[in-house]
């Protein structure tokens, strides 16, 4: 059986990679892979703390945050489509209208 | 043979959280944006096998059915969808960002923070008896062998108006979503 | 020396009595100057400008005759009628020789016998002279300068009335420089010929030079007296000679010594003003303005102010001996050198000028004898046949058309029988022919320097008498000589002017060039004008086209206004001498009271010793010398000029005499390189000297003043520079900063997305590191 320590560490290093991933790609697709990532590494945590005090809530909450994250790529994606029509492109970096 | 079994499935969970950090640092570090989706299936699937291995049935199936089923096809959708013209153009585009280096330091730094800040938590010793299920606080139900009962009981009796209120939220991203994805001539 | 001492007053002091309308007889010409001044440039018709200018002097002259006839009324001591006007300055307060003086110099008037006299003269001439102007001056109507002249003669007289009716000497400055100014403006009055102007600037530069030497006289007498008034000035003399000595200005003297003094520095004045040597250059030059000027100021009056002041300061020349040597010899030597001078002239008016000269040379002599009477009386007497003279010579100059030069003339006996009758009757007057009035002055004159070195048989007085006699007696016979050759060369003979010239005597005419251009823009308004039916345009009535040598024109009697002056003045030199009958001639042939000029003014000349006239015998010496001068030596000299000029119609012996002596004529007629010498070593030195202070005052004074300029323009530039490099660039650098450090900030606003995101984690970070090190 894993450790709580590990499966801390577990989900905090995928949470590390998918902020990381957030700061480092351009192309808007992967920063909301990242994002996902991001949540499924909290996810991990429901569940590892779940697992350790015995109770259902974690996991009933994990669920939650599992239909919320579907509700956030939908209209994430429906953005970048938005985007992509508008400025034929989806590399955030070309995105800077606000620039001042 | 049952030895290197008996220890894989000792280690169920390291293994599976292994391929899920792999997958993820290439998602991360792929050029192709179809290989960054793929290699995010592949860590989809494997964090729903660390959920399984941690006798998180219900929450490993949710998983692989909304992520690995839903959330990764509309990725796929997207990408082929955006892509497409990247063919077109016969340039290379930069995969990472100008200041990518800087942002990578500031994230190591950050995680050795972090690190630092829950050593505690993360690298202490905890309760042994953290990981005995203990029937009494799941009002009778067990959540290792009746796990869809308990996540059921903690979903539509604990929880349910976070549950109703997530329904209403996900009307909303879907009429945002095609509101949003319209095309400009209807 | 206490002011008492001073102030001490005198017998001989006359006393004063008021006068209502004496201040009219000065300022009646001097409103007349006024409303002709301001006024006649826009009256159209001259003849009110006539009326103003003779009315005023006539006025004037009726004036001076009633305030005279009062003057009969008044016993002798006391013959004197003051008016104060005002006070014109207070010269309280000044140190003089017996403390602080009180002293308040008033503008007032003291018609007594002496100015009396003077002021008779000169209304009386100047309303002849005026009249004759009237005439003289036709052209200048048309011209509009007619206004101009008249003003400037009012004002004269306006000068002269305050010079000799002044009863302080700072009055008698005032009339002294308004006389030197009316000259310079009316011999200068055609001021567009240069000839004219210079000849104006010379008489007043001149004059001015005697000034200053009148000037040093009388802040002397101020100093010494305390005073300026005549009256208070005769009281103090006595008491001052009485002192032993006098101190001023750190230098001790006698009383005679400071006397001395200032009688040689008012001669110096006088020198100036009345054209002795060597301030005698500029009279001569004087002729370039009209005649009737001549006539009134260079004849009649202007100078002889000189002779007045000396006859008014007579207490300090009496006590004077050396002043009144250095007055004798200058007026003998002026006499004789002038006479000689005249010899050789051709222009009319310059001989009468140097007649003039030597003529105020014998009035000096009769002053520097101690005879301040004789010579006061041939002023008066010169006056008559001078200016009979030049309004003469003007007529002759007007009917020949503006010619001078007598060679040009001749035979104008005939042609201007009124004219020419009162010149010839002038001329005797001059020569000294008994008994026309110029014998009675001139032999008096001539008389009392004789006896200055003969003293009664004596023999005993300085030689200076006996040179000065010898040099007045050659001056006699050269004056008798050039005015007969005048009158010969003028009056007689035939008219050479209009072509009709046998011996071929006459010269290339200047003036009538100079005329046609006066007359032609006169003769075109003339036939515009013609409500101005004046006699004296009949004889301009002529086409000026006749005015060159053409044969058939010949000149005619002047108008009335022009000969009637004449005449009346050589009826007065005719007859005027027998108003100082000597009282040699008297004892012989009492045919009028005798000296009745001399007892005239007696009471106002200081006596040394009680006078006692009429009681000793003359010797036989004095009859012996006049019968001498009149009936042989000026007689001669006239029979000499006869026989040269107009007995031989060629004047072939003239001729001869210069042909043998050229050198010498060339000298005489050269007035012996007199002016070339002070041009040369007076006015060109000067002239250098001013150049230099001018080129001083351009490059140091002006430099610096430049240089001030130049120094405040760089000044400014450098205050610009700071202005917009320094100042400028503190406001621009500050703006620059604000504008670097917003472009750095500028880059936090990236536009993108990620970068947002990454600061967050930053924050985020910075959070963790505080919790984490805490």
């Amino acid at each position: 059986m894993a450790s709580l320590n590990s499966v801390l560490l577990i989900s905090f290093a995928l949470f590390s990679i998918g902020v990381a991933g957030v700061l480092i790609r351009r192309n808007a697709l992967v920063i909301l892979m990242s994002v996902e990532l991001m949540l499924n590494a909290a996810n991990l945590n429901f569940i590892a703390f779940a697992r350790h005090s015995g109770s259902a809530s974690g996991q009933a909450f994990a669920l939650l945050v599992m239909g919320f994250a579907a509700a956030e790529v939908a209209v994430g994606l429906a953005l970048v489509v938005a985007l992509y029509r508008r400025r034929d492109t989806v590399q955030v970096d070309d995105i800077n209208l606000l620039k001042g | 043979m049952e030895h290197l079994l008996e220890s894989l499935g000792r280690n169920m969970f390291g293994i599976f959280g292994l391929m899920a950090l792999g997958g993820a640092a290439l998602m991360v570090a792929s050029k192709s944006a179809v290989h960054s989706v793929l290699a995010f299936l592949f860590a989809m699937l494997s964090v729903a096998g660390c959920f399984l291995s941690l006798e998180a049935e219900f929450l490993g199936v949710a998983q692989i059915l909304v992520y690995a089923g839903g959330i990764v096809v509309l990725f796929l959708f997207v990408v082929m969808l955006v892509e497409i013209s990247k063919f077109k153009q016969k340039e290379q585009q930069a995969v990472f960002h100008s200041q990518s280096r800087i942002a990578l330091v500031a994230v190591i730094a950050g995680i050795g923070a972090f690190a630092g800040i829950f050593r505690n938590a993360l690298f202490g010793p905890t309760s042994p008896e953290a990981l005995v299920l203990r029937p009494e606080l799941a009002r009778g139900l067990d959540v290792a062998k009746q796990n869809a009962q308990a996540v059921s009981r903690g979903l539509f009796a604990d929880y349910l108006l976070p549950f109703e209120i997530l329904s209403v939220i996900l009307l909303v991203a879907l009429v945002g979503a095609v509101v949003l994805a319209k095309s400009e001539r209807v | 020396m206490s002011l008492a001492m001073i102030t001490e007053p005198s017998a001989m002091t006359a006393a004063s009595h008021a006068g209502s309308l004496l201040w009219l007889i000065p300022f009646l010409p001097f409103f007349g100057f006024l409303i002709n001044g301001l006024s006649g440039r826009r009256l159209k018709n001259t003849k009110v400008v006539d009326f103003f200018a003779l009315g005023s002097v006539g006025l004037a002259f009726l004036l001076t005759l009633v305030q005279f006839g009062q003057l009969f009324g008044l016993p002798a001591e006391s013959r004197s009628i003051h008016q104060t006007l005002w006070t014109w300055f207070d010269a309280g307060g000044a140190r003089v020789l017996g403390g602080l003086s009180t002293y308040k110099i008033a503008w007032a008037y003291k018609f007594d016998a002496l100015s009396g006299c003077m002021a008779l003269l000169v209304t009386g001439a100047g309303f002849l002279i005026h009249l004759f102007s009237t005439g003289y001056m036709a052209e200048e109507r048309n011209d509009g300068r007619y206004y101009r002249f008249m003003a400037y003669m009012n004002l004269f007289v306006f000068s002269m009335l305050n010079l000799v009716l002044g009863a302080n000497i700072m009055m008698m400055f005032l009339g002294w420089e308004g006389v030197g100014l009316c000259s310079y403006l009316l011999i200068g009055f055609y001021f567009d010929k240069e000839f004219a102007a210079v000849a104006g600037k010379k008489a007043f530069v001149t004059n001015r030079i005697g000034d200053f030497g009148f000037m040093i006289g009388f802040f002397l007498i101020f100093m010494v007296f305390g005073s300026l008034d005549y009256d208070t000035l005769m009281g103090s003399a006595r008491g001052l000679m009485a002192l032993p000595s006098i101190s001023l200005f750190g230098h001790t003297a006698s009383p005679t010594w400071w006397f001395n003094v200032i009688g040689c520095c008012l001669f110096v004045g006088a020198m100036g003003k009345s054209a002795q040597i060597p301030l005698y250059v500029w009279l001569p030059d004087a002729m370039a303005g009209p005649t009737p000027v001549s006539a009134l100021i260079h004849a009649a009056t202007m100078v002889t102010s000189g002779l007045y002041m000396i006859t008014r300061l007579n207490f300090i020349y009496v006590n004077a001996p050396v002043a009144l040597s250095v007055v004798l010899a200058f007026g003998s030597l002026t006499a004789f050198v002038a006479a000689t001078m005249g010899l050789a002239q051709y222009d009319i008016k310059k001989v009468l000028a140097y007649s003039t000269v030597s003529q105020l040379g014998f009035m000096f002599m009769g002053m520097g004898a101690g005879a301040f009477a004789a010579g006061m009386f041939h002023v008066f007497t010169h006056a008559f046949f001078k200016a009979s003279l030049f309004l003469g010579s003007g007529a002759v100059i007007a009917a020949c058309h503006h010619e001078q030069d007598m060679r040009n003339m001749g035979g104008l006996r005939k042609l201007m029988p009124i004219t020419s009758m009162s010149m010839i009757l002038a001329t005797f007057a001059i020569a000294g022919i008994f008994p026309f009035s110029g014998f009675f002055s001139k032999d008096e004159i001539l008389w009392k320097v004789f006896d200055g070195w003969y003293h009664h048989g004596l023999y005993d007085g300085p030689t200076l008498n006996l040179v000065a006699w010898i040099l007045g007696m050659l001056g006699a016979f050269c004056t008798a000589f050039y005015m007969t050759r005048l009158i010969a060369m003028t009056f007689y003979g035939d008219y050479r002017g209009a072509g009709n010239d046998p011996y071929g005597l006459s010269v290339q005419s200047e003036a009538h060039h100079a005329h046609d251009d006066h007359a032609h823009g006169a003769h075109g308004h003339l036939e515009n004008h013609v409500h101005e039916l004046d006699h004296a345009h009949d004889h301009h009535g002529d086409d000026p086209e006749d005015h060159d040598i053409v044969p058939g024109h010949h000149p005619h009697e002047v108008t009335w206004r022009m000969w009637l002056p004449v005449s009346i003045l050589a009826g007065l030199a005719v007859v005027g001498g027998f108003l100082n009958y000597p009282e040699s001639l008297h004892r012989i042939l009492p045919i009028v009271p005798a000296e009745l000029f001399t007892k005239w003014i007696e009471p106002l000349l200081y006596q040394v010793a009680p006078a006692a006239h009429g009681e000793h015998v003359p010797p036989a010496m004095e009859y012996g010398l006049m019968a001498w001068a009149t009936l042989v030596w000026a007689p001669g000299a006239m029979l000499l000029a006869w026989w040269i000029y107009k007995v031989d119609p060629s004047w072939s012996r003239a001729k001869a005499f210069v042909t043998r002596f050229p050198r010498v004529f060339e000298w005489v007629n050269a007035k012996y390189y007199v002016d070339e010498f002070y041009e040369a070593a007076l006015i060109g030195p000067i002239k250098r000297l001013s150049a230099q202070l001018w080129s001083f005052d351009t490059w140091v004074v002006d430099g610096m003043v430049n240089g001030a300029a130049r120094f405040t323009v760089i000044w400014a530039d450098s205050m610009h520079w700071v202005d917009q490099k320094i100042v400028d660039g503190a406001v621009n650098g500050v703006a620059w900063i604000i504008q670097e450090v917003s472009l750095l900030f500028r880059r936090l606003q990236s536009g993108r997305v990620q970068h947002y995101a990454f600061v967050m984690f930053l924050g985020f970070l910075v959070f963790a590191f505080w919790k984490f090190l805490a």
